[in-house]
């Protein structure tokens, strides 16, 4: 590990001051993913700006419908009427990580967590997202973690988080504010695909940072759900997980949301299968025919093409437990 | 008499472990220590063309940066097995395998150390790896018959070829098991300091006579120059039975900086700086004839090996003596990949093999359509099938019978696929488990205090496995003394040398060992007794003196007795000394010894999102004498669990290209978690094996390790109908 600065921001505008001034500088909030990458040798950053005094950890339910989570919010953050009225969310947070590291981690740092490629994590393996322009030693690696979906030929890496893919079927908002003001996000644009740029994983700004994520109230939550697959019981990233929501109103679908974790570099938005339930009753056969939607368009790679089953198989779980 | 042994006494050192109290090799410290970081090699083969440490030599608080180019010589290379690599670290500019150490970083801080070793840059010449055991497979042979292949590669009975054509039933399958980490908890650590030639080495060592004399040959020493001291281990599983490069390390900086000397290594460098179980690929063709019986069985295992060593996985090694089968044949072959040299990994070679061979009984049950409980019933060996000499002890038909009664064997509907519950498919497979059982020269002295205590001292380590406690119980039992009167000296080579503790060592040998110094001393206190007038045993024949509550007695005249705490007061004696020594008596036994064990598993699987959770597993054990019924049932347990990881999830995947481990993290190498474990269930079907050992106790810690990767994988075929014969069983392999 590299020697660093350390400052406790006392405000906002005093992280930004410092974000902006110092190229080096980083956030650490609950550090369970910054302090890994830095004993690793994978992030080297010349100042930390612990943004732990700075608040945001509040949950503000908005009078005209829809939540506000701070971005410094733990990940166990547990409350019965966010479990209430977005299940899909609260589900998705308990199926990450450990008790610990949700005691520990912020709902910011969930958000901006690297994907855990190992051709990312191990220093001797090249990597476009870890030095641009290096190559991708995933490419001829071992791809059975990697992306079936949004790859480029720079960079096959999936996001790891849970949480945005439950943000990603919620049509949630990312707020920030930097030094140029504030901004709202919506979480897909939030998210970028590697393309020839890798190393860019978000639309944060260098002098910005994240203060919270908005959901919109609606029908939609109330009836939302996450499956997540993976090889062991607890504490293990998904193969593939699936947050799905439906809004049922006369028998039929009348809107639908699915979404993907662990096929992409971003939490997946999967609008066919959404299109293959709209009108119908939520039964078995719809969700298969979701299943096989979202599969479709998938591009494995050579030792991954078992994520494209997994893709309809939790897919139609998914639905089939919310049905 | 006091019946100590077998109780389930509580761990000696649990208190201490719990409270923070327990002191491991990390937790030691010597005034003006050093601490060094290990640079790992960035590329899997080739060479070093150039280091430039410069810059790390400039980093605050640097020491010295030590490479091939500057290193001390060691006087000399010791010897293998225990010797883990055939090459001393820094030995010259080859490089082997990824994260094979180049450089040493010496600062007065550990982060000194890791922020300088990042700062060393090293010019590599490349050269074309071999990256994984399919690519080297071509290229596999019969091991060099060295230090590091203990037991023979090749075996064979009759002729197995031609009984295999004569079988009226005939089974051929290749079955694949997955490179596996040990992954401790505790990295390893090693505190070095010289006093003139004396050298002080405190290591998270398995054994720490064994690895002293590693250390004197390397620093030509005399061995009594040398102390070593382990007294706790953090996990080990067998990487810390082998003298790994940074235990050499430590010594060589200490005297090139003049100070004590600490390397811990890293957590990523637990996996690839102290072994791994080797990936085999083993080929099984059984022949039998239509009513189960076995004509003849070939097993063909190889196993990947570093381009240092010839490490032989024994997978093929216990197969002949498990079955009644005239015509065998046994091979092991290496294959060489550009990773390190493998170690002993709970259970080496026996954990690998009864995968294959117990799925492939499995496969033949299900072919001549037989129950597999009653195909190896049919195939007992009712003696040893290589020696022809009877077995001391074998209880494994037991074994079959309780576990299967406990399990509900006789639930089983016998078609594949036929039993569901919901959503869930329901599976019920067993596997059977033998070891061969090994012994070792144990020493131990136990000292009979004028308290009413003793003390023992011998070099054993408590690995976790429960030894400080079942050793306490048998010198306990032996003296007629509470256990709680028993201290222990262990792990320290200023004390007897104890067994090894590896190996499944500890209870028969170093038992034994503790089991002879406390009669001994009971002797010499009985011996005190009948010759002191003053004594109410005064005159008696010591046969007729037994040790009874905390002192002596007549066996038949419980009122001629006394306490050891007054004879000894009485007779101005502070202490009684008793010697141990066992020494196996091996081959000339007469009997054939092993440890058995038979495993049933229930498996339930959803059909739409197959991930294998093993829901009930029950294991029977055959191992003469239980020492102590909880650490028993503990370590049992440990081992079934440690072996469901390997059956499905467990795998140090390569890199295909670079042959790099990809998964040097706990994040990545999963390991079960709690919520993967149903309940395991542990009997033991044993009576005391005096033919093994005085004691009468054999090995646990590796036989409970063998058999549970095949009965997973034949209650998964039970479940599903679907036979997977490469491990680890992962979800992808059942979609």
């Amino acid at each position: 590990m590299l020697p660093f600065h350390y400052t406790r921001a006392g405000d906002i505008a005093e992280a930004l001051r410092i974000l902006s001034r110092d190229e080096g500088a980083t956030l650490i909030a609950g550090g369970t993913d910054l302090v890994t990458l830095m004993r690793d040798g994978i992030r080297a950053a010349s100042h930390l700006v612990d943004v732990n005094g700075l608040g945001l950890d509040e949950i503000h339910w908005l009078p005209e419908g829809g939540v506000r989570i701070g971005a410094l919010c733990r990940n166990a953050v547990d409350d019965a009427r966010l479990r209430r009225e977005y299940p899909v969310l609260a589900e998705a947070l308990r199926s990450g990580a450990s008790p610990q590291i949700r005691n520990r981690a912020s709902v910011g740092g969930n958000l901006l967590q690297q994907t855990r490629c190992t051709y990312f994590r191990l220093p001797e393996f090249a990597c476009n997202r870890r030095t641009p322009g290096a190559g991708c030693s995933a490419i001829e690696g071992d791809s059975h973690l990697q992306a079936i979906f949004g790859a480029s030929p720079q960079c096959t890496a999936v996001h790891p988080s849970d949480f945005s893919v439950a943000l990603q079927a919620l049509d949630a908002v990312v707020l920030t504010e930097g030094t140029r003001g504030r901004r709202r996000i919506p979480v897909d644009d939030f998210f970028r695909l590697p393309g020839t740029t890798p190393h860019l994983t978000t639309e944060l700004r260098r002098d910005e940072l994240v203060v919270g994520v908005e959901l919109p109230g609606g029908p939609l939550a109330a009836r939302s759900h996450y499956v997540k697959f993976r090889e062991r019981a607890s504490y293990a990233f998904a193969l593939v997980s699936a947050a799905v929501a439906v809004e049922v109103r006369g028998g039929t679908v009348r809107s639908a949301r699915v979404a993907l974790g662990g096929v992409a570099a971003k939490p997946w938005r999967s609008p066919a299968a959404e299109e293959a339930l709209i009108g119908r009753p939520l039964d078995e056969e719809a969700a298969a025919a979701a299943g096989d939607a979202a599969a479709r368009g998938a591009r494995p790679q050579r030792h991954n093409g078992y994520k494209v089953e997994l893709v309809r198989r939790v897919v139609r779980q998914a639905l089939s437990e919310l049905g | 008499m006091t019946v100590a042994i077998g109780e389930p006494v509580r761990r000696v050192e649990a208190r201490d472990k719990v409270t923070g109290g327990a002191r491991y090799t990390e937790d030691v410290r010597a005034a003006d220590t050093a601490y060094a970081a290990l640079v790992g090699s960035a590329i899997s083969a080739g060479r070093v063309r150039s280091i430039d440490a410069r810059q790390a030599e400039r980093a605050p608080g640097v020491l010295t940066v030590i490479t091939h180019t500057n290193r001390p010589d060691f006087a000399a290379q010791p010897p293998t097995p225990y010797t883990a690599e055939g090459r001393m670290p820094l030995a010259d500019d080859r490089i082997h395998y990824a994260g094979q150490y180049i450089a040493v970083v010496v600062a007065e801080t550990q982060e000194q150390a890791d922020h300088a070793a990042t700062l060393v840059q090293a010019d590599y010449q490349r050269t074309s790896p071999v990256p994984t055991l399919d690519a080297a497979l071509p290229a596999a042979y019969i091991p060099r018959q060295n230090g590091l292949v203990r037991f023979p590669s090749e075996y064979r009975r009759g002729h197995a070829e031609t009984a295999l054509a004569a079988s009226p039933v005939r089974l051929e399958q290749e079955y694949r098991t997955a490179t596996l980490s040990h992954a401790p908890m505790e990295p390893s650590s090693t505190l070095a300091y010289w006093e003139g030639d004396r050298l002080t080495i405190y290591d998270s060592s398995q054994a720490v006579h064994t690895h002293r004399a590693l250390v004197a040959t390397a620093f030509g020493l005399p061995e009594d120059r040398v102390r070593m001291i382990s007294s706790f281990v953090g996990g080990g599983f067998g990487n810390k039975s082998f003298a790994w490069p940074h235990v050499f390390i430590a010594p060589m900086a200490a005297r090139v900086v003049r100070r004590p000397v600490r390397v811990t290594i890293s957590r990523k460098q637990v996996f690839t700086g102290t072994g791994h179980m080797a990936a085999t690929v083993q080929a099984v063709r059984l022949g039998a004839d239509r009513e189960g019986r076995l004509r003849a069985l070939i097993h063909d295992s190889t196993n990947q090996t570093s381009f240092i060593d010839d490490r032989q996985e024994g997978a093929a090694g216990t197969t002949p003596y498990m079955y009644a089968i005239p015509d065998v044949y046994a091979r092991m072959r290496v294959a060489k990949v550009s990773t390190g040299t493998g170690g002993a990994m709970r259970t080496p070679g026996d954990s690998a093999g009864a995968f294959a061979l117990e799925s492939a009984l499995d496969e033949l049950a299900y072919k001549i359509g037989m129950d597999p409980v009653e195909l190896r019933r049919r195939n007992h060996a009712d003696t040893d099938p290589v020696s022809g000499r009877p077995w001391s002890g074998k209880r494994l038909l037991a074994c079959y019978e309780q576990a299967a009664e406990r399990f509900g064997w006789d639930r089983r509907k016998a078609e594949p696929g036929s039993m569901r519950d919901g959503d869930d498919l329901v599976g019920y497979g067993m596997a059977g488990g033998q070891r061969m059982e090994h012994q070792s020269r144990a020493r131990a002295t136990v000292h009979l205090s004028d308290e009413g205590t003793a003390v023992i001292r011998s070099s054993t380590v408590e690995i976790g496995g429960g030894g400080l406690t079942t050793l306490s119980q048998v010198a306990a039992e032996g003296l007629g003394l509470p256990v709680g009167a028993v201290t222990f000296e262990h792990g320290d080579t200023d004390l007897p040398a104890s067994s090894p503790t590896f190996g499944s060592l500890t209870s028969g040998s170093a038992g034994s060992a503790v089991r002879l110094a406390a009669q001994d001393a009971l002797r010499a206190a009985i011996e005190l007794a009948v010759g002191d007038r003053r004594s109410p045993l005064h005159g008696a024949d010591p046969d007729d003196v037994v040790a009874h509550e905390s002192g002596l007695r007549l066996r038949d005249r419980p009122d001629r007795a006394e306490s050891y705490r007054e004879l000894l007061r009485r007779n101005r004696v502070n202490s009684l000394r008793g010697d141990g020594d066992f020494q196996p008596a091996g081959e000339t036994a007469g009997y054939a010894m092993a440890t058995f064990g038979a495993h049933f598993t229930e498996v339930r699987i959803n059909r739409h999102l197959p991930r294998v959770r093993v829901v009930r597993h029950v294991a029977a054990f055959s191992i003469g004498r239980v020492l102590n019924a909880r650490t028993a049932r503990n370590q049992a347990q440990g081992g079934i669990i440690m072996r469901l990881g390997a059956a499905l999830m467990e795998s140090q995947r390569p890199d295909p290209v670079s042959g790099r481990f990809i998964s040097p993290a706990l994040t990545d190498y999963h390991v079960p978690v709690n919520a993967d474990i149903g309940e395991v269930d542990v009997l033991f079907v044993g009576e005391p094996d005096t033919n093994a050992n005085p004691l009468g106790a054999r090995g646990l810690g590796e036989i409970s390790a063998v058999g549970i990767c095949a009965s997973v994988a034949n209650a998964v075929y039970h479940a599903t109908g679907r036979r997977v014969r490469s491990l680890p069983i992962t979800p992808d392999k059942l979609l």
